[in-house]
């Protein structure tokens, strides 16, 4: 086990950030906290570091206790932080080099490690340069450089993709699965689904301080009853009678608005065909038509009454 | 890792052109300004020669005599010249009197004043010594050889001069003293910044370098060991500056004067540091709050306006000693004043404590390692 965090309270005044969370995390995981904001996912990483005091509860990381002085389980953890931080006074290589050298002081073989980290996030050609004259992007390849140089076994990175164009964050996100096929687990906090669904090989969705779900992304589309999204749309929406619609086996809603018709069926029953058969015999004109599976935001929504993004 | 650590954050104050402006360049500019404006003052006292001219009569052996003693007084600008040439420079305001040396000698002057009236007392001592001579050696020709000509020409004084103080007063370089412990202060902006970059509180570097592996008290020390390094080479520099480039004088104690230097720029970076770890405020806050604790201190022992620095020391000693930069000024002014060495001690030590007071206070902030809040 690689974190084993048990009934962890986190209060500030009145407000509950952390309600008896529990979480495991195995090794070689790529494990995804996904949550709105606000949800408690940065205090929980934070109490997982050490950084904040908490009101109640455990967290061990390999098997032993975590504290501010536990050095040896400190050394095998990499932290990519939510916002940069680097030193605006040092240039992309001396930023790197200070980070790696309070893990590592052997200088010959942090200079190696250095360079393999400039290399995997692609700044190499910018060794020389401050970070005020980095691109957003840049930026935050030098932020994940610095956390993860000196190749820590685990690797903590709060939402490393936040405010990055698409380019960077795809970038950002191949090199994380490259950590993991590397050999590191890795907690991954967002509250980007796509993502969390692209890379995670296990989720814990959290709400209010507490997970409210968790399991791998399939598993966890598979405890809501919501099954798959269609949306059609309707040329001659006039002719269309939409209680035939629903008289369909397993239709949990049919909704009309304006020539776009969605509806959701409940899950393990696949409908597109059959209801692209009615409207073909009622002469109904059809243009763009998609059918998606269930999202974690279904989950979610369906487990809290909200969307994720709200 | 002390030392990975040290040497990144001596980088890191180096480049940081923010704090470099505040501990170095300003007060080089001020005290250029200080220079430009105060740089006269000293010499208003300085005494010009008085411009004389002279027109002398035919007896040539009066007029070697008379000669002699004018030349030999060192106060005038002597000009021998025909009767008419000097009422001429007269009228032309061009000497400020003239002395006609004849069988009674005359003094014209064209308008009253000091120049004129030391002229006059120099003509009236002169007549009044020759008259006496001329009885002495008519009456009394043995006197001669006894040697009581010599007391007229070579006046023994019977007061002796002691000077309690190692230089004389100087208004002027209270003002640079004053800039020096404003300098030294400034290492506060080092001293906040050091405990904003280790602390997860207060910036994400810290969160960073407080999940590392690394002792706290260690990296602590080593980046106010930067700092003060830093700031050290800064007042050093500022020093040079001014003893070299403005002629600002500091004594010849160079020791003392740099022990008062370090001290100075160790209790500026302890002060800082103090105020980064104590004020729960935004880092804006505390910058406002070091500038103007610094400037007020710096106005308390003198800096605007000499002589708050004395009211206080008559009034209310108490503040002269718990206003750090008032002790900085203090101890260059005692170097430069006083010739032992005692004011300056206490000055020195009373430094050390509030260097231990601040350390300790800080240090008692920032060993927490977990935080309430981030």
């Amino acid at each position: 086990m690689v974190i084993k965090i048990k009934n962890l309270v986190k209060r500030y005044g009145d407000l509950i950030a952390l309600d008896h969370l529990n979480l495991e995390v195995q090794k070689g995981e790529i494990f995804g906290l996904l949550g709105p904001n606000g949800s408690g996912k940065t205090t929980a990483i934070n109490c997982l570091l050490s950084l904040l005091k908490y009101d109640k509860g455990e967290i061990e990381i390999y098997d032993t206790p975590m504290h501010p002085e536990a050095y040896e389980i400190k050394k095998r953890i990499g932290l990519v932080m939510q916002n940069v931080a680097v030193f605006n006074e040092l240039t992309v290589y001396e930023n790197i080099d200070y980070f790696c050298g309070l893990y590592i002081s052997d200088k010959q073989k942090r200079r190696q490690l250095v360079e393999e980290a400039m290399d995997f996030v692609g700044i190499k050609d910018f060794r020389k340069f401050t970070p005020k004259k980095l691109s957003g992007g840049l930026l935050r390849r030098l932020n994940i450089a610095c956390g993860i140089a000196h190749k820590p076994d685990l690797i903590i990175m709060d939402e490393p993709t936040v405010a990055v164009d698409p380019q960077s964050r795809n970038s950002i996100l191949e090199g994380i699965q490259k950590l993991n096929a590397a050999g590191a687990t890795i907690i991954y906090t967002s509250h980007y689904m796509e993502e969390v669904e692209q890379i995670c090989s296990r989720i814990a969705i959290m709400d209010k301080g507490k997970v409210i779900a968790s399991g791998s992304n399939d598993s966890l589309k598979e405890i809501i009853k919501t099954g798959e999204h269609i949306s059609i749309e309707i040329l001659n929406p006039q002719n269309l009678d939409l209680d035939e619609i629903s008289d369909f086996a397993n239709i949990l809603s049919v909704d009309l608005s304006g020539s776009q018709l969605t509806i959701k069926s409940s899950r393990g029953k696949n409908n597109l065909i059959p209801i692209l058969d009615l409207l073909k015999h009622r002469d109904i004109q059809i243009g763009k038509v998609f059918s998606e599976p269930p999202t974690l935001n279904d989950v979610f929504l369906e487990i809290t009454g909200k969307e994720l993004r709200d | 890792m002390f030392l990975h650590n040290y040497f990144y954050r001596l980088k890191c104050i180096f480049r940081d052109r923010q704090a470099m402006f505040w501990t170095l360049v300003f007060p080089i500019i001020l005290g250029s300004l200080f220079y430009l404006a105060l740089s006269n003052i000293g010499n208003i006292d300085n005494f010009e020669k008085i411009n004389l001219a002279i027109v002398l009569n035919s007896d040539e052996a009066e007029n070697t005599a008379f000669l002699e003693t004018v030349t030999e007084t060192d106060l005038f600008n002597i000009t021998e010249t025909s009767k008419d040439q000097a009422h001429e420079l007269l009228n032309d305001n061009q000497v400020d009197g003239i002395i006609l040396f004849d069988q009674n000698p005359e003094l014209s002057v064209s308008q009253s004043g000091i120049n004129q009236t030391i002229i006059k007392s120099f003509l009236d001592q002169y007549l009044q010594v020759s008259s006496t001579l001329n009885t002495i050696i008519t009456d009394n020709p043995q006197a001669l050889s006894s040697g009581l000509i010599d007391s007229f020409t070579d006046p023994t004084e019977y007061v002796t001069e002691v000077t309690p103080t190692r230089n004389n007063p100087d208004p002027v370089v209270n003002y640079f003293y004053t800039l020096i412990a404003m300098a030294c202060l400034y290492g506060g902006f080092l001293g906040l910044k050091e405990i904003t970059t280790i602390q997860a509180d207060l910036s994400t570097e810290g969160a960073r370098v407080s999940v590392a592996p690394a002792n706290k008290l260690k990296i602590f020390l080593s980046s106010i060991l930067a700092a003060t390094t830093i700031q050290m080479v800064v007042i050093a520099l500022l020093m040079c500056f001014l003893v070299f480039f403005l002629k600002v004088n500091f004594g010849d104690q160079l020791v003392y004067i740099a022990i008062t230097c370090a001290i100075g720029s160790i209790t500026g970076v302890s002060f800082g540091a103090f105020i980064a770890s104590v004020v729960k405020r935004e880092e804006g806050v505390k910058i406002g709050i070091l500038i103007g604790s610094t400037m007020a201190m710096s106005f308390l022992s003198g800096m605007m306006v000499e002589n708050i620095k004395y009211t206080i020391s008559q009034n209310m000693p108490i503040l002269s000693y718990l206003n750090p930069a008032n002790l900085i000024t203090d101890s260059f002014y005692a170097l430069y004043y006083y010739p032992d060495h005692s004011r300056f001690f206490t000055n020195i030590l009373l430094l050390c404590a509030f260097n231990i007071v601040f350390s300790t206070m800080t240090f008692f902030v920032i060993r927490r390692q977990k935080y309430a809040s981030l």
